[in-house]
């Protein structure tokens, strides 16, 4: 957020500051000093205070010594010189009567992060090691993790290490957790804090005196405990008991947790806990906040890799509500496809009927693919309200199904006569590639029993040229192969079609090298052909038969209660998407090439006042003018920005200067039909961004050249896009 | 532990960035910005990683809350944590919204300070912090004027929800028993869910540090004075007896005595606060009944008939009752026939709207509606959202009932028989839907 007259605002505030009548009125200086605070969130460089705000600091009003902390930990970083100013105040304070004054100072001495000043700060944090009152205590602990955090290198004191350990004792539970945090980062390199007998039943002992937040802490460290025998083991569950069903889901899981490694070698009791969590896990799921219930699900289904009866009678608490939001939902549906039974059977179906006319498609689609996975149980239910949703003629709801019939068809074969029913008409509605393909490729396998299967074929073959997905090329091909060897008589004349066009004329290699592949496999004749199409495929219905084993517990323990089973479900997502992503890119490219081979060049190069004196100059050039939506390019460095450029021929001429508004930059290229007698245009163009959400683009083209125009616009906003990309991956780094 | 939180508006500004950690790097605050807030698809999980770094978001009205952290850490706990954060700031200033949270940033970055150090939560009860905030909540209506907590040097007091020496001439108590009932029913009237969250909320204006007992019908304690053998009323409430699902506390009760005996101990905080919260799923009793019929008369026509039926004692009253029968989006035109109450159609809201002021119990009423549709080409089928309803009865739906509320000072001179007690129970709607 940059903020305009940030110079005059500061120069007002250290006059302020520094003015004697401000500084004897205690809540005027006060005043003044929120000020700065409130420049400062708000983006205004207010570094310069930094002399006047150490002043500041030497104060006796609580309030006041706050504010400036909050000021002096942000600017440290740049003033280390200045810095060493606070510390002498600092280390004063130290020693304040008032313990809110002491953990005041000692927090904020470590919060200033500066390797420099670590030689000051060591010794007031021994002393506060051994403060009177629990607070200052607790911020002294957590500073010595603080220290090391700063120079992981520098070996910390023993007797410091000795100190911590023994404040285990410390009768503030907080100090005692912090304690076990500090331990735990300290040493971090000899694998954590040790923990022996008596640390664990004298933490276990206190486990009750501290907040949840401690509770999980001190879980989650004893996790590494190894009891030395059955009966201290025994001790330690029924000592835990009572926070297994604690009516906090943190602690909740965090004791299930440490249950599940302590019993690693003892899977009754294991099995004995997850049966004793059900109850708090359910209602965790049932939660007013959707977050947690999310996290709530997640687990769930981590328990049921292991238990899938666990859940089976309470399966309508994961009927989704109207309201949901997409991601819950879609975890409930995976829950509900594991605990579908042959009671519940049919209320199941009903419900997840319900959800496949979801408003988002989605739910809808994830409705449609848990139906067909309750199909490999009970196919003659399924079927039936699969094929009573194509009759809904929904574009997004068709090409679902057709997908979803398609994976059901390969484990169940002995349901493809209703598949091949249904499937007669569905390939109007189908638009996208994914449900082309999926019909594809049920017609070159079922060809024989579809009888519409040659003329829905010879559509997508006069339609070929058009084509822009990759996959449905491939499918394509391999079915009117595999059509040819059941029903030569009605497919010969396409199949010489469709090979002539992938061969001669289709730009992409892939296509054309499958496409020169079965043309020669045509030719060592036709056992050879159907040896290589119809060849014996493995049986996955094998498995269902079988059914899924289920895991052992110590398989995803160790995942439990961390990020990772939330992790799971979008790992999953984002590489569906980058993958569609990926071959939508593919598709793009050709096409874009084969609508427009448009070249870029750079000769003959335009002198900046030649460039000026063309743009002004309106009447001659056409010009239109785009919005794109690319907020993120004007952090960008003009220098990534014009080594993209260039690369596809584009040359910047001008910049304004990262971070400022409003930013633009202008450009310029000439481009060329490639083929054509040589038609060249040359075309200005200005990016602008004023802060809102959008880039707007000018560009102004002389002579006029409409095709050209639009071939340039989606080079350039494929240049962008990708810088864009790159820029988001690097900020996150 | 968190490496960082920040608090954005609705445009994906920053409000307020704290960073605990120095593995948070400055750019995290962007990646979130550009890859959650400004993404054009919807949310697809409350966690979000962006290059090994975690991001766990709730919203509050229009203000993300995002912890940032990269260590494998426990979800729970940070989205327990996050919870806990806005309780704290809706505490100190009311309703989390931009003005609120601009206009205290002040008081948000002091309570930022204290609740974490070095991204290991602290201290989190907003009666204990009070010692430590100096800054007082800015509210946008009102202005509370708040006595200044005097910040006193005993930090660790062993009461720090309640000060010494607090006086009242009349010592008065309101308790509040709040539910919420939910419901899901399936249109031949089964009920696929249901359950009812409670709250106890009290008021209490008592002199110096009593010692309050409050009692009320759980199965579990009824069951086991049923074995003991006092018989005073045994008979009559064994069988009201509620089952408890799960319950937490304010932080006044003492647990310990709550897990060993299970009765609820404890010293009052001064003012208003909430004792307990609760759920329960079993036996509910269900206020009303929803019972829709629609038909599908040709394509352009559809005719709707509801019936609702109050199901408790004649005696009480039910109020502010409202149906809302949604309607399809290309409906032209509403004809209404109801018998009682007002009902209208909301073209805007895409939805009838009949309203009740009262209605007794054992009663039944019904509204017809004859719905004409504007011909579509539109093959979408409709998706028939649920009727949902609201209202507002005085009963607890849980059957929850106060057996007692005894309250002890043996310093001051005042007895159990002096306090004035009032106590009312108010069963509202939550999510009360039927399909259609």
């Amino acid at each position: 957020m940059p903020y305009l007259g940030g110079e005059d605002t500061v120069r007002e505030l250290r006059r302020a500051l520094s003015n004697p009548n401000v500084q004897s009125d205690q809540l005027r200086y006060r005043n003044t000093i929120l000020k700065v605070i409130r420049a400062m969130s708000q983006g205004v460089d207010v570094s310069g205070l930094f002399s006047d705000m150490v002043k500041a600091c030497a104060t006796v009003d609580i309030v006041q010594k706050k504010l400036v902390y909050v000021f002096l930990c942000s600017y440290a970083a740049l003033n280390p010189e200045l810095s060493l100013l606070v510390i002498n105040t600092l280390r004063k304070d130290c020693q304040d009567p008032n313990p809110m004054v002491r953990s005041l100072a000692l927090r904020n001495m470590t919060n200033l992060r500066l390797p420099s000043l670590m030689e000051y700060v060591e010794q007031p944090l021994t002393a506060g090691l051994r403060d009177r009152a629990a607070c200052v205590r607790r911020v002294a602990v957590l500073g010595w993790a603080k220290l090391h955090n700063l120079q992981p290198n520098s070996e910390i004191d023993a007797a410091v290490v000795n100190e911590l350990y023994s404040l285990l004792r410390d009768p503030d539970p907080v100090v005692m957790v912090n304690c076990l945090r500090a331990l735990e980062e300290i040493l971090k390199e000899e694998g954590g804090i040790a923990i022996n007998k008596p640390i664990t039943h004298h933490l276990l002992n206190r486990l009750k005196e501290s907040d949840v937040w401690g509770q999980c802490e001190v879980l989650r460290i004893l996790q590494r405990y190894r009891p030395q025998s059955e009966d201290e083991l025994f001790d330690i569950l029924s000592l835990l008991d009572a926070s297994l069903v604690s009516p906090h889901p943190q602690v909740m899981a965090a004791t299930l947790s440490l249950f599940l490694s302590l019993c690693s070698g003892l899977p009754a009791v294991s099995l004995a806990a997850l049966e004793r969590v059900r109850g708090p896990l359910l209602a965790a799921c049932g939660s007013v906040s959707r977050e947690l219930r999310f996290t709530a699900l997640c687990h769930i289904q981590l328990l049921l890799r292991s238990l899938p009866g666990l859940m089976g009678a309470h399966y309508k608490r994961f009927f989704c509500g109207y309201a949901e939001p997409a991601y819950i939902k879609q975890r409930k549906m995976q829950v509900l496809v594991e605990l579908v039974n042959d009671d519940n059977v049919t209320m199941l179906l009903d419900e997840l009927k319900g959800y496949c006319t979801d408003v988002n498609t989605d739910t809808a689609q994830a409705a449609i693919s848990a139906i067909g996975r309750i199909g490999r149980s009970y196919s003659d239910r399924c079927l039936e309200i699969l094929t009573g949703l194509l009759a809904l003629k929904q574009e997004h709801i068709t090409s679902a199904v057709v997908q979803t019939m398609r994976d059901l068809v390969w484990v169940c074969p002995q349901c493809s006569d209703t598949v091949c029913l249904a499937l007669e008409g569905c390939e109007e509605t189908l638009q996208d590639s994914q449900g082309r393909q999926a019909l594809l490729w049920l017609l070159g396998v079922y060809g024989e029993q579809v009888s519409s299967a040659p003329y829905t074929l010879e559509v997508f073959i006069d339609g070929v040229r058009s084509e822009v997905s990759l996959g449905v090329k491939m499918e394509l091909l391999t079915t009117t192969m595999r059509l040819f060897l059941c029903r030569p008589a009605e497919t010969q004349d396409m199949l010489g079609r469709l090979l002539h066009y992938c061969i001669e004329e289709e730009p992409d290699m892939c296509v054309r090298d499958q496409a020169l592949l079965y043309y020669r496999l045509l030719h060592c004749g036709i056992e050879e052909t159907q040896k290589v199409l119809q060849g014996r495929r493995s049986d996955p219905s094998l498995g269902v038969l079988i059914g899924r084993p289920s895991e052992p517990i110590s398989q995803w323990a160790c995942s439990f209660n961390t990020l990772e089973p939330l992790r799971q479900g979008t790992v999953e997502t984002d590489s569906t998407i980058s993958a569609s992503r990926c071959t939508d890119a593919s598709a793009d490219v050709p096409a874009s090439s084969i609508a427009a081979p448009l070249s870029l060049s750079l000769s003959p190069a335009l002198s900046p006042e030649e460039f000026e004196r063309l743009w002004l100059q309106r009447q001659v050039l056409h010009s239109e003018q785009e919005q794109i939506q690319f907020p993120a390019i004007p952090h960008c460095s003009p220098q990534s920005l014009q080594a993209a450029m260039q690369l596809v021929n584009i040359q910047t001429l001008a910049f304004t200067p990262p971070h400022t508004l409003p930013w633009r930059v202008y450009l310029y290229t000439h481009t060329q039909h490639a083929g054509d007698s040589p038609h060249i245009t040359l075309i200005l163009g200005e990016l602008l961004y004023t802060g809102e959400e959008e880039l707007k683009v000018t560009l102004k083209q002389q002579p006029r050249d409409d095709k050209a125009l639009k071939g340039f616009l989606s080079i350039l906003t494929t240049v962008l896009h990708t810088l864009v990309t790159q820029l988001v991956w690097f900020i996150a780094r | 532990m968190i490496g960082g939180l920040f608090i954005y508006n609705h445009k994906g500004e920053v409000l307020i960035s704290r960073v605990y950690r120095d593995d948070i790097g400055r750019n995290a605050v962007d990646a979130f910005r550009v890859n959650v807030i400004h993404a054009r698809q919807q949310v697809r999980s409350p966690v979000t990683n962006i290059a090994r770094t975690s991001f766990f978001h709730v919203k509050r009205s229009n203000i993300w809350l995002a912890a940032v952290t990269k260590q494998n850490v426990n979800a729970t706990m940070v989205f327990e944590f996050l919870y806990k954060m806005c309780d704290v700031m809706s505490a100190y200033f009311g309703k989390i919204s931009e003005e609120n949270v601009k206009n205290n940033f002040v008081l948000i970055y002091e309570l930022l300070d204290e609740i974490l150090d070095f991204g290991y939560p602290q201290n989190s009860e907003t009666g204990a912090l009070k010692t430590f905030i100096t800054q007082q909540g800015i509210k946008s209506q009102h202005h509370t004027k708040e006595e200044q907590s005097q910040i006193t040097s005993q930090v660790t007091g062993q009461i720090g929800w309640r000060r010494e020496g607090i006086k009242y001439r009349r010592n008065e108590l309101f308790l509040d028993v709040l539910e919420s009932v939910n419901l899901l029913m399936s249109p031949q009237g089964q009920v696929l869910s249901a359950h009812v969250s409670g709250r106890v909320v009290m008021k209490s204006y008592l002199s110096g540090m009593p010692e309050c007992k409050f009692g009320m019908n759980d199965k579990i304690v009824i069951d086991k004075q049923g074995k003991g053998g006092s018989s005073e009323d045994g008979g009559k409430s064994g069988k009201q007896s509620i089952a408890i699902d799960d319950c937490t506390f304010h932080q006044c009760v003492r647990l310990s005595k709550f897990d060993s005996e299970r009765s609820i101990s404890f010293i009052p905080p001064d003012g208003d606060y909430e004792l307990m919260r609760y759920r329960t799923t079993k036996d509910i009793i269900l206020p009303f009944r929803v019972i829709p019929l629609v038909r599908e008369v040709g394509r352009t026509k559809l005719e709707v008939k509801v019936v609702i039926k109050s199901n408790f004692k004649s005696s009480l009253l039910a109020q502010k009752i409202e149906v809302r029968i949604p309607t399809p989006l290309n409906t032209s035109g509403v004809q209404l026939i109801c018998m009682k109450g007002k009902a209208k159609y909301k073209a805007s809201e895409n939805a009838i709207v009949w309203k009740i002021k009262r209605m007794a119990g054992m009663k039944e009423s019904q509204i017809s509606a004859e719905i004409e549709l504007l011909p579509t080409n539109d093959k979408k089928k409709w998706a028939r959202p649920p009727i949902s309803m609201n209202f507002e009865v005085p009963f607890a739906p849980s059957g929850l009932k106060v057996r007692y509320l005894k309250v002890f000072e043996p310093k001051l001179n005042y007895s159990d028989h002096d306090v004035i007690k009032w106590v009312r129970y108010i069963g509202r709607s939550g999510i009360y839907e039927t399909r259609c």
